[in-house]
């Protein structure tokens, strides 16, 4: 399936981080993987977890509760690993974001979509691609290539979240 | 039809390549007959090719081109240097005929058109023009000679997949010829050995072609065989019809004729003849095959995927070994470990097939300096050392760049000219020198040269006039020359065409930094400056060492450990300036565990790797050793890019990920944070 093809269709992937509820574009994800060993990358950025082998390639995993500015994954059974295909700089690259839990597929029309809310919002507005409104739940679809790739914490909030595992995040020599 | 052009482009390159090689030895060596043989056989080959795939501005080229060599090979004509300057233009000029896009370019055709003149100009100079019409006349005079050829193929021969009739064939083809084959040497029937070969040739041939051309068909069993090439006569012997008849009989009556003998029988019908003139049948004169096949053309695609099968293969026995080991199923670990030892071979071997000896880049490089040090009427000799040091393809490719780059330097900025070097002492003739050796589990290659070096102040100042450092900093020398690694630093007085435009080795430090390699810089003034590139023998598969530290396995690379102690674990903590003493000798150390911030050990030892770091030995402590480990290397991801200490990650037998730290970076890392907090 080609690029135009995929954005025609109007799936989305829905994950819980916490207790809010985000999508991405079906598009954009590979796959869903259970909760495996991380080795960790030393002296690397908070939200970089570590890398896992998924079928013979090393994939970086990125905790997305970090990145959001939350404070970092406790992991359940329900945690998960969704295998995302992102475009970096141009380049198409493999990404693993861990979640809180999967919830489902769903169908939803553009046209139902409301903008991203530009005031107000914990996020910023170039992450969300729209918010849909579903039996008055709010899901914030999010634009996965922009959340992704960026090497900055996505969160509005200045700081993460400081944890007893690393303090000097990008200090590099 | 394009695949063939494709292939004709790809193997003309090639030829080019080899032209061009050939034509810079023969700068050095002009009167060497073999060097101008090569040139003339390639020449040849481009010929024939390009107009059967219809490269027919190509073909016409070089067959004037071919013509100016064949004049020299007559020793008609000279190797002089305006030839070799003509030829060299021509030579790149090749380069771009081979590009049909040129075609349609109006400059281009000019270009060709004039360079074809000159090439038709060597051919007319009158020294030329006057062998060459004398040559002519001869060859219009019914050259024909009758030559005497004895052959006797090594009784091997046929190993090689040398058929000698073919090559008795080939002869008969170059004219008349009359040819005796002697069995005498034929053992009895149960001596036989079928695959020996016991038969041995006279022939007497007569033929236009010179004795280059007959040896030419012997060329590839020169080896293998003893041969007699020797002249009879100026004429056509073979129309006598007394002398084959007593050649013949001689033949019939005694083993072999031999030279003399026809030698005083020619003599004989020579005196008888002397007016006579023989028809000339006219053959056409045959190509002259010029390659052997020692080596076949494999697209490097199919390479990349023989390389990446092999870093599959070696992951799948990682498992097989661990699954061996943990189940202790007889026979299932001899099994393991011959995978193991075939893997391992495999690897290597596949591995020499992406190695490429630098030789291969040299060439061009050798063109640069020679055409520069024209240009900058400079006198300068290029040597160069250790060309068949091996580097994987991929690393000589973004190599070129680079060491292009460091050349112009060397050859602008740092040779004088010639009387300023006399002033100074120093021989009129200036030298650099590109010397590539094998330094543990990286390649060096080094250009230095003798000439003005770098004078550190220059820099110094020009630094703190561009706002690079503050006047009151004190740098070392080392620190001083590192400066011209920056963005925007470039010493030269005056900017040249060649260098000295402000971009250059900051670039170069780039580039070499992109395929994991290292530039340092060593200079005196007026003595010269070395450079020395220091990179990784190859990219994806390394022998390591697994080691532990907490719940994470790392990789270190085998060719930096120098060797592995066992230390107990309250001396590692309890020092305060991270230095122990092993085998008598201090050693400091980095203690992982506490620079990757991952907690305390409980277990009672530690283990120290010690590996070399830049001349030192520097410790570093683990937690424990696993074993030794083949780690196939795989990215971390651009996620990682400014992960400077880890190279890359590998996937172990059970399926988790271990990471393969570079040494070198970790060292430098926190030895030079180390020297921040003590401050």
């Amino acid at each position: 399936m080609n690029q135009e093809n995929l954005s025609r269709i109007n799936s989305y992937l829905s994950f819980k981080l916490g207790e809010e509820e985000f999508a991405a574009h079906v598009g954009k994800v590979l796959n869903i993987l259970e909760m495996t060993k991380i080795t960790e990358v030393p002296k690397a950025p908070e939200y970089m977890k570590g890398v896992i082998n998924l079928r013979g390639t090393v994939l970086p995993v990125i905790d997305t509760r970090i990145k959001f500015g939350m404070a970092p994954t406790v992991y359940t059974t329900n945690t998960c690993i969704i295998v995302l295909d992102i475009e970096m700089d141009g380049e198409s690259i493999h990404v693993g974001a861990l979640v809180d839990s999967v919830q489902a597929v769903l169908e939803l029309d553009e046209n139902t979509l409301l903008p991203a809310p530009s005031i107000g919002s914990k996020y910023k507005s170039e992450f969300i691609e729209g918010v849909a409104n579903i039996d008055d739940r709010f899901i914030m679809i999010l634009n996965m290539d922009s959340v992704f790739s960026s090497d900055e914490l996505s969160s509005m909030k200045d700081k993460a979240v400081e944890t007893e595992k690393t303090s000097e995040i990008e200090e590099i020599g | 039809m394009d695949n063939f052009k494709k292939k004709f482009i790809e193997e003309a390159t090639d030829l080019i390549d080899g032209l061009e090689k050939a034509l810079l030895a023969l700068e050095e060596n002009s009167d060497d007959p073999a060097l101008i043989q090569q040139v003339f056989r390639v020449m040849h080959t481009l010929k024939g090719n390009s107009g059967m795939f219809g490269f027919d501005l190509i073909d016409r080229f070089t067959h004037d081109l071919e013509t100016v060599y064949d004049l020299i090979r007559n020793g008609s004509l000279r190797v002089t240097r305006q030839v070799l300057d003509v030829t060299l233009a021509a030579v790149d000029h090749l380069k771009l005929l081979l590009n049909e896009d040129n075609y349609s370019d109006k400059d281009f055709i000019r270009a060709h058109e004039q360079l074809t003149l000159r090439v038709a100009s060597l051919i007319d100079t009158p020294q030329a023009l006057e062998q060459a019409a004398e040559s002519v006349s001869v060859l219009s005079n019914a050259d024909e000679c009758t030559y005497y050829i004895l052959f006797e193929p090594r009784k091997e021969i046929f190993s090689n997949g040398t058929n000698p009739l073919y090559l008795i064939d080939e002869v008969a083809s170059l004219g008349n010829s009359l040819v005796f084959a002697h069995l005498n040497r034929v053992p009895k029937l149960k001596d036989i050995n079928p695959e020996n070969c016991y038969t041995y040739w006279e022939i007497i041939l007569v033929t236009k072609e010179g004795t280059n051309a007959i040896n030419d068909v012997f060329i590839f069993v020169e080896d293998e065989s003893s041969l007699d090439i020797q002249k009879l006569a100026d004429l056509n012997l073979l129309n006598d019809s007394t002398f084959v008849a007593e050649a013949k009989r001689i033949a019939a009556e005694k083993e072999d004729i031999g030279y003399n003998m026809l030698q005083t029988l020619a003599e004989k019908v020579m005196k008888q003849q002397q007016q006579k003139q023989a028809d000339i049948i006219k053959r056409e004169k045959i190509t002259v095959k010029d390659t052997t096949i020692s080596s076949i053309r494999v697209s490097s695609e199919k390479l990349d995927v023989l390389m990446n099968l092999v870093s599959e293969l070696v992951t799948t026995q990682a498992r097989l070994s661990l699954f061996a080991e943990q189940n202790a199923i007889p026979g299932l670990t001899a099994i393991a470990e011959n995978v193991q030892k075939l893997s391992r071979q495999l690897r290597d071997t596949a591995f020499s097939i992406v190695l490429i000896p630098i030789e291969n880049m040299l060439t061009r490089f050798q063109r640069l300096v020679r055409d520069l040090s024209n240009e900058l009427h400079k006198d300068v000799v290029f040597i160069t050392e250790g060309s068949d040091t091996e580097l994987d393809k991929t690393i000589i490719e973004s190599l070129a760049d680079p060491l292009m780059h460091i050349l112009r330097n060397s050859l602008d900025h740092g040779i004088e000219d010639a009387d300023v070097r006399q002033k100074l002492g120093k021989p009129r003739q200036g030298k650099i020198i590109l010397k590539a050796f094998y330094s543990g589990a990286s390649v060096l290659i080094q250009v230095s040269d003798d000439g003005a070096g770098i004078d550190p102040e220059l820099i110094r100042e020009k630094a703190i006039a561009k706002g690079i450092i503050a006047a009151d900093r004190k740098l070392s020398l080392r620190e001083t020359l590192d400066l011209v690694f920056l963005p925007g630093f470039s010493t030269a007085k005056k900017v040249t065409d060649v260098s000295g435009r402000g971009v250059g080795m900051d670039v170069v430090r780039r580039k070499i930094a992109d395929i994991r390699g290292e530039v340092e810089i060593d200079s005196e003034k007026g003595v010269g400056t070395t450079i020395t590139i220091k990179l990784p023998l190859t990219l994806s598969i390394i022998d390591g060492l697994l080691v532990k530290i907490d719940d994470t396995h790392y990789v270190v690379p085998l060719s930096a450990i120098d060797k592995i102690y066992a230390v107990p674990t309250k001396e590692i903590y309890e020092k305060y300036n991270n230095v122990v003493i092993l085998d008598g000798r201090q050693v400091s150390f980095f203690n992982l565990r506490e620079e990757f911030n991952v907690g305390n050990v409980d277990s009672e030892f530690m283990q120290v790797v010690v590996v070399n770091y830049e001349e030192k030995r520097v410790g570093l402590v683990v937690d424990h050793v696993v074993g030794e480990y083949q780690a196939v290397l795989k990215p971390l991801g651009k996620h990682y890019k400014s992960q400077e200490m880890v190279s890359g990650a590998t996937i172990l037998g059970d399926g988790t990920v271990a990471l393969v730290v570079d040494t070198n970076k970790i060292i430098k890392q926190f030895a030079s944070k180390q020297v921040t907090t003590n401050k």
